[in-house]
């Protein structure tokens, strides 16, 4: 019985540091960020998407969605202006990364809404691989 | 017996800290990791990338503190049953995970799973021994 109440105190003080740590650490997932995500099958259905590859420069130059611009964190200022010079306002903006797991185009996404108000931004669920599977793009393409 | 037990707990305190600083240091990094898994739903896995570190770190200053250790020893173990748990199914499954055990790590496919599940495999049979060796160590200073 003690070894329950102790392992239970154990877990109140990780329970209490951890959401400590949700408001005051400065790399904290958000748990919003899932609100972005897309299905490949939403974004096909819209008339006109704009799609951002955040992966890195490299997995980029092996291969990307055609019609896709580059942009993520580690370049953002040169990137941007790329993204501005060719960004329809009028289209749905749609960002993918690497995998189901990677938060990439959820972190991108998130900052392009919040430092240039882009409304009808998205992540893709699944990412490049989801691409892969139906089809769309193949390693290697460009 | 009292001393190798002690060593051991100090050995897996050790351990479970440093997998706990290496989680903190970055949740986005280690919430990534857990997604790798395909087990949990994104909100889950958020409250696990923030509380996991933490519980970690509890778990392995009282391992190694001696400080609560009665609970500290049944979560330790619970902890690394479903970190077992979680890479056979994943090497079951044939994903790429990566593990986060440490940090992010290199994915699966470069390392292979042989690697972590012995990891925890020995943690668990270390703290087996902990706990034989400290119930021994009682035993004799009674007698």
């Amino acid at each position: 019985m003690k070894s329950f109440q102790e392992a239970f105190a154990l877990i109140l003080i990780a329970l209490v540091c951890g959401g400590a740590a949700y408001f005051a650490h400065p790399l904290a997932p958000s748990f919003g960020l899932d609100e972005l995500s897309i299905t490949l099958e939403e974004a096909q259905s819209e008339p006109e998407v704009f799609w951002i590859d955040a992966r890195t420069d490299e997995d980029f130059e092996r291969g990307h969605l055609d019609g896709a611009i580059l942009l993520n964190e580690e370049r953002w200022e040169d990137l941007l202006i790329n993204f501005l010079d060719r960004w329809p306002p009028d289209a749905m903006v749609v960002v993918y990364c690497s995998s189901q797991a990677c938060m990439r185009s959820h972190e991108v996404a998130e900052r392009l809404r919040e430092e240039l108000g882009v409304e009808e931004i998205f992540a893709l669920k699944g990412g490049w691989e989801t691409l892969l599977e139906m089809g769309l793009a193949k390693e290697g393409e460009k | 017996m009292k001393l190798l037990s002690r060593i051991v707990y100090l050995a897996l305190g050790a351990t479970f800290i440093w997998a706990g600083v290496a989680k903190l240091i970055d949740p986005s990094a280690f919430l990534s990791s857990i997604l790798t898994y395909e087990v949990f739903g994104y909100t889950f896995a958020v409250a696990a990338s923030l509380f996991m570190p933490y519980l970690e770190l509890c778990v392995g200053f009282s391992l190694a503190t001696g400080f609560l250790r009665g609970g500290a020893r049944w979560l330790a173990g619970g902890m690394t049953v479903v970190f077992l748990l979680l890479l056979i199914q994943a090497a079951v499954r044939g994903l790429d995970v990566d593990c986060g055990c440490f940090g992010s790590e290199a994915k699966a496919s470069e390392t292979g799973f042989l690697w972590p599940i012995s990891r925890d495999v020995v943690m668990l049979a270390a703290l087996f021994v902990a706990v034989i060796c400290e119930r021994c160590g009682r035993r004799k200073s009674e007698l």
